[in-house]
């Protein structure tokens, strides 16, 4: 069953196409990559599925119902959440505090807000960071925080910014684990950005790319890493041209 | 039941901070019985009042990092509410000052829809603008006394009189106000550990994150705002029954508003303790200050020197005021 279908999602920033014209769904229980150069609209894209950003035309539909001109408080308490890029914490609140407020979104209650967060905490294996103030962090363990945050309002859908950018090898494993095991375990459906490609064609069922706002291919991350056009888009036009040969 | 618990659950405090509090407690309830000069029991109440002021502020200027500059409008209304009420109609304290309260909290609304679409500075001056509007109003108001204001003459009531709250010696109006410190400390103690606590401080920490995260940014921050409104307002209904005489001048001033912001601020903005901090360091200091140099040799506006001195020393130290200085300290022990 189709969890979220974007039907020809087009966004305009005074003139300069940052979308164009994208359609895509994904399934209930998938885990989908979105990849593309620097600049392909990929987080706009998050952004216009998450109310951030109001579309310049086109269609979002999630688990049955439209939410194309929802508010980004709206979209998330249907069960569509979602990270951030950049996460710029003033650090007020500690890592459970901060779980906590994701978890506020389902329940008023103090006591019941607690004990989710812990569960999502420890599941997570980040129970040791509970007190920590979020400025505290290296930036892995702040990325898994925010992905603990937003399981926090117990999404069906989530959608990751790069969660992985920046981290070296070993904590990028860690991630990837939390990911699948968000993914496998808790039935969460995911749709990720990411550039390391290591991560994201491991795990992914399904890739999207984006390239100058256009969606130039879908599919198997296999077929999808041999695709021309998605060569081109990566590695430029005159590499596809004098390694014609090996691409056959 | 859990509301219960958690408005009287400061177990997530350092044991330290308990008996400090309760030590602090103690000296407030007994200081009326202990000797002391009438100018000390005028400073005390001001410093209660005072607290409450920043209490309030703290809910949406301090955990919600909405820098408010406008809360002397509110203090105006509930001050003008109680003393209106009581010379026209004679209606009594206990009931004008949740009448007022609901007028504040009503005006809140109207000023706080548009405004919360401002951020930052802007949101900051607009509130600024708001207030001096209305006192702008006031002054030129003849239903309430324009200008020269209104005055609760004694003389028409038999002091002690503990419904409209006209009483000859300050002790009565000192219990009072302490009575609605305590409850003030209670309600916040709750409040930041509320949902909407909580949503507030996320707001402060990012907003878009904070969307994200179901919560309605623009709601919460009114909502909050009505609960500061709500503190001042109270406090200005009894500050026109203490003080007996009210002008725009002096309960709806620039001056007033920025005193109750800078008093949470210093003390330490966001936390239980902060304004009630900042008031017992700035209130004493103030009056004091002013007794012993501004009356004397033309010295006056030295206490207003003073005064900015430790703002900006404690500013550049650290943001988040004195309360800010100890935590600081205490993590880096701990660590």
């Amino acid at each position: 069953m189709a969890l979220l279908e974007v039907h020809n999602l087009t966004k305009d920033f005074d003139g300069l196409r940052a979308n164009d014209d994208i359609s895509f769904t994904l399934d209930q229980g998938e885990l989908v990559g979105l990849i593309g150069p620097n600049g392909a609209g990929k987080t706009t894209l998050f952004n216009c599925i998450s109310g951030l950003h109001p579309v310049t035309s086109g269609r979002i539909i999630f688990d049955g119902q439209e939410i194309t001109q929802l508010k980004p408080y709206e979209v998330a308490r249907r069960g569509l959440a979602r990270t951030f890029q950049v996460y710029v914490a003033s650090g007020d609140l500690t890592v459970e505090e901060n779980v906590m407020v994701g978890c506020f979104m389902r329940t008023r209650s103090r006591a019941q807000a607690k004990a989710r967060a812990r569960e999502i905490l420890t599941d997570l294996r980040l129970s040791d960071l509970a007190d920590y103030l979020m400025s505290e962090l290296p930036v892995s363990a702040q990325k898994r925080v925010t992905m603990a945050t937003a399981l926090g309002s117990d999404p069906k859908l989530l959608l990751l910014d790069e969660v992985a950018a920046g981290l070296n090898p070993s904590e990028i494993d860690e991630i990837m684990t939390s990911i699948k095991h968000v993914h496998d375990d808790l039935g969460v459906t995911v749709m990720l950005i990411e550039h390391v490609m290591e991560l994201v064609m491991k795990v992914s069922h399904r890739v999207v790319v984006l390239d100058y706002g256009k969606k130039i291919a879908e599919g198997e991350p296999a077929k999808v890493a041999k695709d021309p056009l998605v060569i081109k888009a990566y590695l430029g036009e005159r590499y596809v041209r004098e390694h014609a040969e090996e691409l056959k | 039941m859990e509301t219960l618990r958690n408005t009287f659950d400061f177990s997530d405090f350092p044991r330290i901070d308990l008996m400090v509090a309760g030590f602090v407690a103690i000296f407030l309830v007994v200081f009326p019985l202990v000797p002391h000069s009438s100018f000390a029991m005028a400073t005390m109440i001001q410093f209660l009042m005072f607290s409450l002021y920043g209490m309030g502020w703290n809910t949406i200027g301090g955990y919600g990092g909405q820098v408010d500059l406008g809360k002397a409008q509110y203090v105006g209304i509930g001050a003008y509410t109680t003393a209106v009420m009581l010379i026209r109609w004679d209606v009594p304290f206990w009931f004008s000052m949740p009448i007022g309260v609901c007028l504040a909290v009503g005006w809140s609304f109207i000023i706080g829809y548009p405004l919360f679409r401002l951020t930052g500075h802007y949101f900051a001056i607009a509130t600024i603008a708001t207030s001096l509007v209305l006192k702008d109003i006031f002054e030129v108001w003849d239903f309430v006394g324009a200008a020269r204001g209104l005055e609760i003459s004694p003389i028409k009531y038999s002091p002690p009189d503990f419904l409209r709250l006209i009483f000859k010696e300050d002790i009565y109006y000192y219990y009072i106000i302490l009575g609605f410190f305590f409850l003030g400390i209670l309600y916040v103690n709750w409040f930041r550990k509320s949902r909407l606590g909580f949503q507030l401080r996320s707001i402060k920490d990012n907003e878009e994150v904070a969307q994200s995260l179901g919560i309605n940014v623009h709601w919460a921050k009114i909502k909050t705002y009505a609960i500061a409104t709500a503190f001042v307002s109270l406090v200005g209904s009894f500050h026109a029954c203490y003080i007996k005489n009210i002008e725009p001048e002096d309960t709806m001033s620039l001056d007033l508003s920025i005193l109750i912001a800078l008093m949470a601020m210093l003390g330490g903005a966001g936390s239980l303790w902060g304004p009630i901090i900042g008031a017992g360091v700035l209130i004493p200091l103030k009056s004091y200050l002013k007794e012993w140099l501004g009356a004397k040799a033309g010295l006056v506006g030295i206490d207003l020197i003073f005064y900015s001195l430790i703002i900006m020393v404690v500013s550049a130290a650290e943001p988040r005021g004195i309360w800010g200085i100890v935590e600081k300290i205490r993590r880096r022990k701990q660590v």
